[in-house]
């Protein structure tokens, strides 16, 4: 609760020092500039002539009964604009996640087992390639290959599995390089530990020891980083959901930050610090269910 | 896994450690060097050939200023890796060292140094960088500065959840009872078990520390004009794609190379030093 | 498993590709529905808010009492006309006889007063219109009478803002407005994808398109490859590369080209820079290499408005780097070994501020470029609010920016908002007497040529003055594919798109 009053305080307080002027940008959306006049009665007209700290109690208030106002750039209320946004986010990032996971883990494993192997370097070659290569870029490229060149799928993007998918795979491949590289590192130090030697001087099957302890105990750094990547996840990629023309939260917070849309921003802090908030839970209590040695966290 | 003998890993690991040492060094001499390498003034611009592609006076074409892409790419070298290498080592250290402290002493330090992460994590980054844009002015300096207030969280993260997963490791009581402090502890043993994974993991974030940079200049904050720097170049660039994709190929491969080069060497690195904890 | 892997993705590519096609069901049937891109997406379709009646009007929803011609003069749309009394503050409006509504109720003067009214009280750029008295002098005639001298009241009357719509029987403003236009919403998604279909009662005659469906889509990219993908038949704001990719096959698509209102200029600093510097500088500043550079996005600009307006006849000296180095050295600079002009040790560098679009960036890089050739050195500084921050501090040399020039066929908006001393731009500090003079003239006068006139000669004081360097006119350029027709590509004002007479074939 301090956590997210503290950042809704900080974000208020940076915004509001931060050069713009959320009337100033309204009025002057299509490049028409306004009498000072004008400017002044919608500057009041938003509350915005009001000393900063009387604006944030006032938000403040609104926000602790479960209002979080309205959006200064068309006045509908700021909760229903997230969640309209949310669920597009929601879509998107699961279905990344997911494809991600499905890719990084198996190969993962395979890279770390056979570490130096012909395989392991061609997969490591290209997650670097993932890995460096900017979103925009990765975007461009498989619209132009998949769509334009191949004609295998639409640009315009729509909610069907068909328009999910160039989204998803732009999103997916820088995360899943990332993955795959973190993942391996982390296996790769698990093989390296002495019970491992043991196990196998034991006689125990690889794949027993592989399965059952090595990956068992690989478990939390992994966990903490599909954490982390979720959190990230959650606040929408900006390039991703322009280009793939997807209303996510990415794009409202971008477009909200742009036209100084004040409420707008507030309530995505909010937001994304509760959604953190609830990751570090959860992630702790994975770890106690994983880990019996973490007693206190 | 070390069943052979023990020199051959380490003579191997130290090998392929200088190796890359070696190129990572060569890629830092390149980026000092550039300005005697470039074989054209990298911010001329040149309506007469504007587009052009490779030949034997621009090595990798020209953009669409008809500026030499090959000058612009060796120049954007010193920026962009130099950026990202500092940036990263700082957010790298003082996240480690956070992290280890906030894991080894637990308790109240642990809360405030992880809420501290916790609220920088989720704060848009967007709204950071615009604001220190804004508040500072643009620039390289503060595009990396609204990058590495996040980017140490990560560090800070993984240090404590590794750390308190080997707290109680049987060598760690060990010490702890033959009377090693604190910080002791964590430099002499904690550190070199957790280094490989950290390592690793900063070696990854070169890349995205570029690009991230790059983003900014795609807000209108970062790296200004006429400075050649390797995400700009790709972000500026990218609307020529099918026009004259060596604007864009260009520093998209020299990225590609670098960041490899920098992880490549992480490996290294942390078999290097695995295999010396381990003797 | 890399290949399993790579072979199940494909599988997935594959099923997916099969279980969604026929998504043009539409254009199966052979209806003719036109698909348009458009970069802005608004969340209300009521035309008297915000900026929202540009995209009503671009949807061909709505229509005001007046509309813009292509050549930037005012045009009669629902009204007839609209005449001044002697007194200069009544107004007398003429419907045209049958307009209706797109439900079929007939257009009353008493319904265009109320939304004119309403107008007013919506939308504060147009807040003068609450106040005015207005009369229903029969069904088809009204007057309005304006509290002060109104020479621009018809151009005004043609702004999309200013639409009419049916306010009784519209139940829901935001997403399907009753409007007189060619058609009517179908389905509209808050800044998202708006669908509209053929309104069979248009007063105006046949509506040759069977409906339209605009897609929001902000990406250059997204929107060149989607076009290249067939999946749209046409948009605007076609960036330079794109241009040439579409110019290379004259077969499939029409590129329209012209120049129109958005204007890039710069303004010069007299706080800090002397009359010979800046002089040097519009001397040096060569306006159509940077459009050769921006390669047919803009025509290279004299004056803040296109040539062929009558009120866009300012002159400007032709670029002279001889002349504008002998200014440079009649102020005391002598040039250094670096070849950068020096005094008392000190070079000449110059702070060029420009904001991240409109192509602001290349402007500042050549401009740079330029003035390095002829020994001004620079650095740029570039801001993501220009508005907060260099236009209101004047800390600048040199100050790029970019508006909209020509807003509705009349030439007082920018000198008001630009030339005024004490208006938006009074950090640069042009102060003109005679210009003062001039600008309180056209406040009031009424006769368009002698607007024009006054135009010229405030205009051509500022260039004189080397106040002001107009650099570029954003040219609008449109691409469609072959067969469209009638989409507005020669109409140099971004809120028309489609009407009665679009077609495809």
């Amino acid at each position: 609760m301090i956590i997210v009053i503290g950042l809704s305080f900080l974000t208020y307080l940076l915004m509001y020092i931060s050069p713009g002027d959320p009337a100033l940008k309204k009025l002057n959306a299509q490049g028409i500039t306004v009498s000072e006049e004008t400017l002044a009665e919608a500057r009041h007209d938003m509350g915005l002539d009001k000393p900063f700290l009387v604006r944030y109690g006032q938000w403040l208030a609104g926000a602790l009964h479960g209002d979080l106002g309205n959006s200064y750039k068309d006045g509908l209320p700021v909760a229903q604009k997230l969640v309209h946004a949310l669920r597009y986010t929601l879509i998107l990032s699961s279905a990344s996640l997911a494809l991600a996971l499905i890719v990084a883990v198996p190969l993962a494993v395979l890279t770390a087992v056979r570490k130096n192997g012909v395989f392991d370097y061609i997969v490591r070659f290209l997650s670097f390639i993932g890995n460096s290569m900017p979103n925009f870029l990765i975007s461009v490229l498989l619209m132009y290959f998949l769509c334009v060149k191949l004609k295998l799928l639409p640009v315009i993007a729509d909610e069907s599995v068909r328009g999910l998918i160039l989204p998803c795979l732009a999103l997916s491949i820088p995360i899943c390089a990332q993955f795959i590289r973190q993942f391996r590192a982390e296996i790769l130090e698990q093989l390296g530990r002495e019970y491992v030697a043991g196990a196998v001087s034991r006689g125990v099957k690889p794949s027993v020891i592989l399965f059952k302890n090595v990956l068992h105990n690989a478990a939390i750094p992994i966990l903490t980083i599909i954490a982390l990547s979720v959190g990230t996840l959650l606040g929408g990629s900006v390039v991703v959901e322009t280009i793939f023309r997807w209303q996510g939260l990415g794009k409202l917070v971008m477009d909200a930050i742009t036209a100084r849309d004040y409420p707008v921003i507030q309530g995505f802090v909010i937001f994304t610090s509760c959604v953190y908030v609830l990751i570090n839970l959860l992630t702790d209590l994975c770890y106690r269910r994983l880990d019996p040695r973490i007693e206190e966290v | 896994m070390k069943n052979t003998s023990p020199l051959a890993p380490r003579r191997k690991s130290r090998t392929a450690l200088t190796v890359f040492l070696v190129l990572a060094a060569a890629l830092v001499i390149i980026s000092i060097l550039a300005p005697f390498i470039a074989p054209n003034d990298p911010n001329a611009t040149s309506a007469a050939n504007i587009n052009a592609a490779p030949d034997g006076d621009y090595p990798l074409g020209t953009d669409r200023y008809g500026r030499c892409v090959f000058s612009r790419v060796l120049m954007g070298a010193q920026t962009s890796i130099f950026s990202a290498v500092i940036l990263v080592a700082a957010t790298f250290v003082v996240g480690t060292a956070l992290g280890m402290i906030a894991g080894w002493y637990g308790g109240r330090i642990d809360s405030i140094i992880m809420r501290l992460a916790d609220i920088m994590l989720a704060f848009p980054q967007m709204v950071l960088a615009i604001a220190v844009a804004g508040i500072l002015g643009g620039g390289m300096v503060n595009a990396m500065l609204s990058m590495g207030i996040s980017g140490w969280t990560l560090y800070a993260r993984l240090a404590r959840a590794q750390v308190i997963s080997l707290k109680k490791e049987a060598f760690i009581s060990a010490a702890r009872l033959s009377g090693c402090s604190g910080p002791k502890i964590m430099l002499k043993y904690l550190l070199p078990c957790m280094l490989g994974a950290l390592i690793v993991n900063a070696a990854t974030r070169l890349g995205t520390m570029m690009i991230g940079i790059a983003g900014l200049s795609f807000l209108g904050i970062g790296v200004t004009e006429p400075h050649a720097e390797w995400g700009s170049m790709i972000n500026q660039s990218r609307a020529y794609m099918q026009l004259a994709p060596w604007a864009t190929l260009a520093p998209a491969g020299a990225t590609v190379l670098t960041v490899m080069i920098f992880n490549c060497l992480g490996d290294a690195l942390r078999d290097y030093l695995d295999v010396e904890a381990v003797k | 498993m890399k290949r399993r892997i790579i072979a199940l993705l494909l599988a997935v590519l594959m099923m997916a590709s099969l279980c969604a096609c026929g998504n043009d069901a539409d254009r199966d049937d052979g209806k003719k529905i036109l698909r348009v891109a458009e970069s802005f997406a608004y969340p209300s379709l009521d035309a008297h808010k915000e900026y929202y009646g540009w995209y009503t009007s671009i949807y061909g929803i709505t229509e005001a009492l007046f509309a813009m011609g292509d050549d930037s003069s005012v045009l009669p749309c629902l009204a007839e006309k609209a005449e001044v009394g002697n007194d200069g503050l009544t107004w007398t409006v003429t419907l045209k006889d049958g307009i209706c509504f797109s439900n079929g109720t007939a257009v009353t003067a008493d319904m265009v007063i109320k939304n004119l009214r309403r107008a007013g009280e919506e939308n504060i750029r147009f807040a003068q219109f609450a106040g005015y008295e207005y009369t229903a002098v029969s069904d088809t005639a009204l007057t309005i009478k304006t509290s002060d001298v109104y020479p621009t009241l018809i151009n005004d009357l043609a702004s999309p803002e200013m639409a009419i719509m049916d306010l009784d029987a519209t139940t829901d403003f935001d997403s399907a407005p009753i409007g007189t236009g060619p058609f009517v919403v179908k389905s509209f998604e808050p800044e998202g994808t708006v669908e509209v279909s053929r309104n069979d009662n248009y007063w105006g005659g046949d509506v040759k398109l069977d409906g339209a469906i605009f897609y929001y889509m902000q990406d250059d990219e997204s929107k060149l490859m989607a076009m290249q993908n067939d999946e749209i038949d046409c948009y605007t704001s076609v960036t330079a590369a794109a241009k040439e990719i579409f110019d290379a096959s004259p077969d499939k698509y029409t590129v329209t080209d012209i120049p129109a209102t958005r204007l890039q200029f710069y303004m010069l600093n007299q706080n800090r820079l002397s009359d010979n510097i800046r002089k040097a500088i519009n001397l040096t500043v060569d306006c159509g290499a940077i459009a050769s550079y921006l390669n047919g996005t803009v025509t290279a600009a004299v004056g803040p408005f296109g040539t062929s307006t009558a009120y866009g006849k300012a002159v400007k000296p032709a670029v002279d780097t001889t002349a504008a180095k002998a200014a440079i050295e009649a102020e005391g600079y002598t040039l250094g070994s670096d070849g950068i002009y020096q005094k008392n040790g000190q070079p000449l560098k110059l702070n060029i501020c420009y904001y991240a679009a409109r192509s602001l960036d290349s402007l500042a890089l050549l401009i740079q470029e330029q003035l390095k050739a002829i020994g001004i050195d620079s650095t740029l500084t570039v801001q993501e609010d220009a508005d907060a921050t260099y236009v209101a501090s004047g800390d600048y040399d040199i100050a790029l920016y970019c508006m909209i020039a020509d807003k509705n066929g009349d030439p007082y908006y920018f000198i008001d908002t630009v030339l005024r001393p004490d208006g938006y731009w009074k950090s640069a500090g042009f102060e003109s007497t005679d210009a003062a003079n001039l600008i309180a003239q056209l406040e009031t006068e009424t006769n368009t040529a002698k607007r024009a006139e006054l135009a010229n000669e405030i205009i051509q004081l500022a260039i004189d003055d080397n106040a002001i360097g107009c650099v570029g006119l954003f040219n609008k350029i449109t691409v469609a594919a072959k067969g469209v027709s009638g989409i507005y590509e020669t109409y140099p004002f971004d809120f028309y798109r489609i009407g009665a007479n679009t077609d495809i074939v």
